[in-house]
């Protein structure tokens, strides 16, 4: 008896959660209507915004990729002086309001010596595609780099060690054994990293209002023309976000 | 020189060292290394095989091989839960080192170690689908594959169902033999060691406490800490014989500690105590007993006595001949 009352609470408060997280979502679609979002989707502008957002997420993660998995290896393999304090250094991102973190980018590579020396090399921040992918890298770095520190974490040492007395160096070790092992974890938070530069929008607007990124596209359109240009464009969005995700899904589900 | 000679070698992780190791190691030799969990046994075969930051040499055929990388020692390492690929099939853990290290009877080497280990129904399988035994058999063979000339086991037995222990152990000698090889197993089994090796060396807190051939180092413990580990019991000082000995501590067996409540005994030593307990188990008993505050630890088999031993508390005498104990 006890046990039913127990479950009954647990599946009320379970529903709550879902009707909170799902129904925005779905409304949107209805709301919107089968007519509006095929001219949406059909709009260049928007077409042109989505494309961007994806490409330059995408630029985003591959850079992480280099730079942000051999940073978590380093944490999940070695106990260097200064590790905790770069561990909580990935995690800041995650707690900074978003538009904290674009002044931040703005003050350090705008119109400043770091900024000039980037600018030396024809790389620009303010009002550039590099500067979207500065903003969306800077906060959603650390899905990719914890997920990976968590993936080589769960890599018994061992594995390695043996590879090492069957002839293969560390650099082959690492590609042979070392990432396949960890790639469940490594593709998830690429993907996690990836789907969240989509949404990315706080210090994105802050460094570059043109080219505009989608959900810079959607708070233009809801700022000059209202909720009926928004909404189908956030529709849009929604649903390669929700696609994106189903496929991350299904990829992590597979992979062993 | 020796095959592999290591010399004055240390290594610390943390606050574990491995403190100024010296072992002599001659080709062929099945050699065990002994110890208790935490002893620095593993960390020993992993700096052997060049895995762990190491001050000392090592030399291998004369040559020091210290410095040297891990992948270019001629060493085979097989850990005590195996350490598979779980990326890799059964068959491409066992090729793992084909990339690395050439040889030019590849498919004679691998159809011979599959079938002398009976693995070849395997080699498609997953390894997370193995038995503790198979995935023992594959660690071995990868191992054998990349055709080492030094065998280092890590507790193999330790993750093996005890029925096919003794098998398993056969096995060992067999591959030994087979593969020309120089072995080092590393183990805290010391029945496991008296069948296996030809020498044995102990290893406690990261020191090498006792090296010789087995049967020496098996019946002759060098210190009480030794005696203990090697399941030495009835250890006490020598001064309870009246020895004047420059051992300080013997040793009895329980099992041949002679008992009576009434009739005399004939033996060297004969001493009277009282009986604190007697536990009756399956086909004898454990009698303790105490002398002189010293408590004796002695078997005796059901079917010589009829009913536990004695009363509780009764006196009871002992006896052991000189050439029973054993002096540490």
């Amino acid at each position: 008896m006890r046990s039913k009352s127990f479950n009954i609470t647990l599946v009320v408060l379970a529903f709550i959660i879902v009707f909170f997280l799902s129904v925005p979502i779905l409304k949107m679609f209805i709301g919107v209507g089968s007519e509006k979002l095929l001219i949406t989707i059909k709009d260049g502008e928007v077409l042109g915004s989505i494309w961007l957002t994806m490409k330059v997420s995408a630029w985003a993660m591959i850079f992480v990729l280099f730079t942000g998995i051999p940073l978590a290896y380093l944490i999940a393999r070695y106990d260097f002086y200064g590790r905790s304090f770069i561990e909580s250094i990935i995690d800041i991102p995650i707690m900074i309001p978003h538009t904290a973190a674009g002044i931040a980018l703005l003050t350090t590579f705008g119109d400043t010596l770091l900024g000039d020396f980037f600018k030396f090399f024809g790389i620009e921040f303010v009002g550039t595609e590099y500067g979207i992918m500065i903003a969306m890298m800077f906060l959603s770095a650390p899905f990719l780099i914890n997920a990976s520190k968590d993936g080589f974490r769960k890599v018994d040492v061992k594995l390695e060690k043996v590879a090492r007395t069957l002839g293969a160096n560390p650099v082959s070790v690492f590609f042979r054994i070392t990432i396949p092992n960890a790639k469940k974890d490594i593709i998830n938070g690429a993907l996690m990293m990836w789907s969240r530069g989509l949404g990315e929008f706080g210090a994105v607007i802050i460094l570059v209002y043109h080219p505009m990124t989608t959900p810079v596209l959607i708070f233009d359109r809801f700022n000059s023309y209202g909720l009926n240009f928004s909404a189908p464009v956030a529709a849009v969005i929604i649903g390669i976000s929700v696609v994106v995700f189903l496929i991350v899904r299904f990829i992590t589900g597979k992979l062993k | 020189m020796s095959y592999l000679n290591i010399e004055n070698l240390s290594s610390r992780v943390d606050d574990f060292l491995l403190d100024n190791i010296n072992l002599e190691i001659n080709k062929n030799e099945y050699f065990v290394l002994l110890g208790q969990s935490g002893s620095g046994k593993t960390r020993l075969l992993e700096t052997i095989a060049g895995l762990n930051e190491c001050t000392g040499n090592i030399f291998y055929r004369s040559k020091d091989i210290s410095k040297e990388s891990s992948e270019k020692r001629d060493v085979g390492f097989v850990y005590q839960d195996f350490a598979l690929f779980p990326n890799l099939n059964v068959e491409k853990n066992i090729r793992f080192s084909s990339k690395y290290k050439k040889n030019e009877n590849e498919s004679e080497l691998f159809d011979d170690i599959v079938d002398f280990l009976k693995l070849g129904h395997l080699l498609k399988r997953e390894t997370e689908d193995l038995s503790g035994g198979e995935k023992q058999r594959v660690a071995i063979a990868r191992a054998l594959y990349s055709q080492p000339k030094i065998l280092l086991l890590d507790e193999p037995l330790s993750a093996i169902d005890p029925t096919f222990r003794n098998s398993i152990m056969k096995s060992l000698k067999d591959i030994h033999k087979r593969y020309d090889l120089t072995t080092i197993h590393v183990t805290h089994n010391f029945r496991e060691a008296s069948y296996l090796a030809d020498k044995i060396a102990i290893i406690m807190d990261g020191k090498i406490q006792q090296i010789g051939n087995a049967e020496d180092v098996l019946n002759n413990p060098i210190n009480i800490y030794v005696a203990r580990f090697l399941g030495f019991k009835n250890i006490f000082p020598t001064s309870l014989l009246g020895l004047d000995s420059t051992n300080q501590f013997f040793s009895v067996d329980p099992n041949i500690i002679k008992v009576s409540t009434s009739k005399s005994i004939e033996a060297d030593y004969i001493f009277e105590g009282f009986l604190e307990e007697c536990m009756g188990v399956v086909d004898h008993y454990k009698l303790f007993v105490n002398i002189n505050s010293y408590q004796f630890f002695i078997k005796i088999l059901k079917r010589d006595y009829e009913g536990c031993y004695a009363d509780s508390k009764s006196i009871i005498k002992i006896g052991f001949d000189k050439k029973d104990i054993c002096l540490i």
